[in-house]
């Protein structure tokens, strides 16, 4: 995105909303497969994690740069009557913990939240200019 | 006709195009979860901006505001790139140049009417 007019705060904002966007986007796909025993490649769900680079050098606004899994172990739980349980009886979960992702969501929506607010403090900064043309 | 384009005249190929733009950003969040569907946007700046560079009078009716699909933003699985926030950002800046066009279009009249009012 090229950056060098003077809408650029309104790109760099909007750039920010998409990337908190697609960061509560991973967080919504966390909690909804909470309990995914089984995603396909015969073990549980792992957490995304999204990770942000800025788009150039100086100022300039965030894109996201990867979506990576979260490689920490899987727990446990006895349940030996669950089809997914091993020879002992006990069953990988997913590696989401639900107080980690409330507290990501938070801070993923007041960014998205202060974003907003500069996109609008922006708009009326402009908007005052042009009351000079009055 | 004159050798060169009056205010008025740039002032209204800004505000046509940017009545075009919204409607391709109406066009846009309209078709936000459409399968297939890519976004569109307005070209005229770069063209207005290259005409200017050629010396004498420029025909801004002949410069042709297209339409076209950017083709550049990422797609998502349904085959779709329209992003809300972006269309939200461009709807902003376009409101803020319309104003701009408006507010400049409004004193130029103010001008014009000072001059027929002189006594």
């Amino acid at each position: 995105m090229e950056v060098n007019n003077i809408f650029s705060p309104i790109d760099i904002a909007i750039s920010g909303l998409r990337a908190q966007g697609k960061r509560i986007e991973a967080i919504s796909s966390n909690t909804t497969n909470i309990h995914t025993t089984d995603a396909g490649k015969g073990e549980p769900y792992r957490r995304l994690e999204v990770t942000f680079k800025t788009d150039g050098d100086g100022i300039s606004g965030v894109s996201v740069d990867k979506i990576v899994p979260d490689m920490s172990d899987f727990p446990k739980v006895l349940r030996p009557g669950h089809p997914d349980a091993d020879e002992n009886g006990y069953v990988a979960m997913p590696n989401v913990d639900l107080p980690t992702e409330m507290i990501n969501l938070t801070v993923a929506t007041r960014a998205y939240q202060a974003n907003a607010a500069i996109l609008k403090r922006y708009q009326q900064m402009v908007e005052t200019t042009l009351e000079l043309l009055r | 006709m004159s050798k060169t384009n009056s205010i008025i005249e740039y002032i209204e190929a800004g505000i046509k195009v940017e009545s075009l733009r919204q409607k391709a950003i109406a066009t846009n969040i309209a078709n936000l979860e459409t399968p297939g569907y890519r976004r569109l946007d307005v070209k005229f700046e770069e063209l207005l901006a290259r005409a200017l560079d050629s010396p004498g009078r420029v025909e801004l009716s002949e410069i042709e505001a297209g339409i076209y699909q950017p083709k550049q933003t990422p797609v998502k699985s349904n085959g779709n790139d329209v992003n809300l926030e972006t269309e939200v950002g461009e709807m902003v800046k376009n409101t803020l140049r319309h104003k701009a066009y408006i507010r400049l279009l409004k004193k130029k009249y103010n001008q014009m009417e000072l001059a027929i009012n002189i006594k």
